[in-house]
């Protein structure tokens, strides 16, 4: 789990171009949205499914899960890890 | 920039709505058009600020004279009228004429089990555009949440009768979600890509009628970065009763690079947005200081 971790922050930094950042910097239970965690908007988010269906073959079907399973990189690595495809 | 995100509400309360309704039950559109031309937008003229924005694209971004601009401003409230009047005389269950050019690339995407995006703009009455397309598959279109009550309910009704669904944004994320799920879905997600989407800032640059603006980059991120098929539908006022439909297909490379394909995107975007506008110069209704340039007016000869 804790390898999945760093790669999805490791694809995240890639992904919505966070060049200041390393890994170290995001913290894994930190809230995604909002000023008090990585303050992402709508549009990374977006982009953040994209990266999951790219890199995972997971596609977000169900839009009441996605709040939860973006709540946090760790509540994204479990939802990585029990529905990829690849 | 002065107002680069529209507040998400249609002009009057929920009374006034319910009761324009009723009124275009019984009362001839024309009736209504002269009134308004006639009596309204005098006033609307002289008190609405907006008049400004309109007199500078006119004068220059098309290069009119202050005369002409001034009269294509007062021609432009008066067109804005009418387009919102056919919208609640639509609500109120009135019949428009539609005539499509360009429907086969319509046909041919919804007959595809994958979805696509339709996307618009503040021109001509783009609302309407479900309407005059037989949906084959589930149309989603993204509408701001602040909007009314009155509005919100007319809208639903008539929309679920045409199998058009709604997604509210929002300040929060999750319309981010039903987008996503919609597309997987194989439905189709219709916006209009020239003013914001939700709370995000980011935007692109691009040229439009000879000098740059920004505009919002969801619109073209969502379909890009899934290398989804995209339409441009422009649905314009040619008669009292009649509106002509303009579905384009806007081509990208989709073997390119994320940020070239929403490059692609966008400029074929802009190029279809500003020749449409050129054709209907009187249907451009985005009442605020598109280029930002209010202040430091720039004719449109001077700014390449």
């Amino acid at each position: 789990m804790e390898q999945l971790i760093d790669t999805l922050k490791s694809q995240i930094i890639t992904t919505l171009n966070l060049e200041d950042m390393s890994i170290d910097d995001i913290d894994t239970d930190a809230p995604l949205f909002g000023e008090d965690g990585l303050g992402l908007d709508s549009i990374d988010i977006l982009e953040l499914i994209v990266l999951l269906e790219r890199n995972y073959g997971i596609r977000l079907a169900n839009p009441a899960e996605g709040k939860e399973v973006f709540k946090s990189i760790r509540t994204l690595a479990q939802y990585v890890e029990k529905n990829r495809k690849k | 920039m002065t107002e680069r995100q529209w507040k998400g509400t249609t002009y009057g309360n929920n009374w006034m709505h319910k009761w324009l309704v009723r009124l275009l039950r019984v009362v001839p559109l024309e009736v209504m058009y002269w009134f308004v031309a006639i009596i309204i937008m005098p006033v609307t003229y002289v008190v609405n600020p907006n008049r400004k924005y309109i007199y500078a694209f006119y004068r220059y971004r098309l290069s009119k004279g202050p005369l002409k601009a001034t009269w294509l401003t007062y021609r432009n409230f008066c067109m804005f009228s009418q387009v919102v009047i056919d919208k609640f005389a639509i609500y109120a269950g009135r019949q428009f004429e539609f005539e499509i050019e360009g429907y086969e690339h319509y046909k041919r995407l919804a007959t595809r089990p994958e979805g696509f995006v339709q996307l618009s703009a503040h021109i001509g009455n783009y609302e309407i555009a479900g309407f005059s397309l037989k949906a084959q598959k589930r149309i989603n279109a993204l509408v701001y949440y602040g909007e009314k009550e009155s509005v919100m309910r007319s809208r639903g009704h008539v929309f679920e009768q045409m199998n058009i669904g709604m997604i509210p944004i929002g300040q929060g994320v999750d319309y981010v979600f039903e987008i996503a799920s919609t597309l997987s879905r194989g439905e189709i997600v219709s916006m209009a890509a020239d003013r914001a989407l939700g709370n995000s800032a980011k935007s692109i640059t691009v040229e439009l009628f000879g000098k740059a603006t920004r505009l919002p980059a969801g619109p073209f991120l969502i379909a890009a970065a899934q290398s989804i098929d995209v339409l441009m539908i422009d649905v314009m006022k040619v008669k009292p009763k009649k509106y002509k439909v303009y579905i384009t297909p806007l081509q990208y490379d989709k073997t390119a690079s994320r940020a070239e394909r929403q490059r692609q995107l966008s400029l074929h975007y802009t190029n279809e947005l500003e020749r449409r506008v050129r054709q209907y110069p009187l249907q451009w209704y985005n009442y605020f200081d598109f280029w930002n340039d209010y202040t430091t007016y720039t004719p449109h000869a001077n700014t390449d």
